[in-house]
């Protein structure tokens, strides 16, 4: 191909690839400064959230106790025992945790379903009902313990995870500006519900559970 | 008019006469004036360069929105060894990066050649098999190809602002707009010679 032939190909492409429209300098100033101003979660606070994880257990023994933590806190189902007698028998003992944080990510991934199908349909009134944060921090840390967990999850999980967190952290955000009666709080309410579309949450969960649920036994 | 709309645009007049510098000291001492006055010396081409890349309106925006806050909120990072808009391109590249790979792990870009609804009229429009192939091969490029080559051919960047944004030698950069290219023009080959 000539350089000529190149040269012009080029010159349509500026005007026919992905031709940036008008900017919207008002409406995204107006979402930089919600987030400028607001001390509650936001697009920096996410981020932050993200950056700021450090795992938290380690080797056998802390996995264990990550998967004893969800448990105790009620997403796994009746197996109280089975992560502290990974704990006390070692690692050989992995496969039991496995299927025991599976099935704890099964139960978390349902409830968190459940959560974000509540957060959509409330969203389109412009609030959220005031059970949602509560419910928003618990699912939250359990997301947390899961993704510190260390080969607890596997990667498609864990990518899903990384955005549920993502997600919650806005809803809890929302939740938090709706309580102290913020004006941002429509703001933080719209970035959360674009967020949940943008990663297209609900249909990756609704996707990822019905194989989890057939790996997990439940 | 008013003493206190003078008094606003004088304050407005002496924000636009500072550098992207004092702008940054006084963004960093809580002056909402001065970061909405690096918002709007940058915004336009931080946006027009997140959509070239994205492709989409509310890609390009949510990238944009979260290139500034990061940049706002680490203003403390910044040195100054390099200018404010080279810096903040250089988060607005890595977030729009970060952020296609998430997108692209569950669908493709979108199309956009079709949608192209910004043609110059009267400019002659490629021909639909050239504008296909040349689509897809701009989205087959590795992301190091496909960044400096939209930066540069589409946008018109530099190679010295696009070395400094993708903080890589200004030889790397030349060497990747001509991989980029030959990668371009292999992929129209030999079925487009009859507009060669």
């Amino acid at each position: 191909m000539s350089d000529k032939r190149m040269d012009e190909l080029l010159e349509q492409l500026r005007e026919e690839y992905n031709v940036p429209p008008q900017t919207p300098r008002q409406e995204m100033w107006d979402v930089i400064e919600a987030g400028l101003g607001e001390s509650g979660p936001s697009v920096i606070s996410l981020d932050r959230a993200r950056r700021g994880r450090r795992p938290m257990w380690h080797g056998p023994a802390g996995w264990a106790a990550a998967a004893a933590a969800l448990l105790v806190m009620g997403v796994g189902i009746g197996r109280l025992t089975a992560p502290m007698e990974v704990a006390s028998r070692g690692a050989s003992l992995a496969p039991v945790g496995v299927s025991a944080l599976r099935t704890a990510a099964v139960e978390h991934l349902g409830e968190t379903e459940a959560l974000l199908t509540l957060v959509r349909a409330e969203g389109r009134g412009g609030t959220l009902d005031p059970v949602v944060r509560p419910w928003a921090v618990t699912l939250l840390t359990q997301t947390r313990l899961l993704l510190d967990t260390p080969g607890g999850v596997d990667s498609n999980i864990r990518d899903l995870l990384e955005d549920l967190e993502l997600a919650l952290v806005q809803i809890v955000g929302v939740g938090e500006a709706e309580a102290g009666g913020s004006a941002q709080a429509g703001v933080e309410l719209d970035l959360a519900l674009r967020g949940l579309d943008n990663r297209e949450l609900m249909p990756r969960l609704q996707a990822i559970l019905p194989e989890l649920t057939g790996l997990a036994g439940t | 008019m008013s003493q206190g709309v003078k008094s606003e645009n004088s304050a407005i007049n002496e924000l636009a006469a500072l550098t992207d510098l004092d702008l940054v000291e006084r963004a960093r001492s809580g002056d909402q004036a001065a970061f909405r006055q690096l918002y709007d010396r940058n915004v336009d081409r931080i946006f027009r360069l997140a959509y070239r890349m994205a492709g989409e309106d509310d890609l390009a925006k949510d990238f944009t929105q979260e290139a500034f806050l990061r940049a706002f909120q680490r203003l403390d990072q910044f040195r100054g060894d390099a200018a404010f808009s080279t810096w903040l391109h250089s988060i607005a590249v890595s977030v729009a990066l970060n952020g296609l790979r998430k997108v692209d792990r569950h669908r493709k870009r979108e199309r956009s050649l079709e949608d192209a609804a910004h043609v110059t009229p009267g400019r002659r429009q490629m021909e639909p098999d050239v504008r296909e192939r040349l689509e897809q091969a701009i989205e087959a490029l590795p992301d190091i190809y496909r960044t400096v080559f939209l930066m540069h051919d589409l946008e018109g960047y530099g190679h010295r602002e696009i070395a400094e944004t993708l903080d890589v030698a200004e030889g790397t950069s030349k060497a990747r707009l001509f991989r980029a290219r030959e990668k371009l023009r292999a992929a129209l080959g030999e079925e487009m010679q009859e507009y060669v």
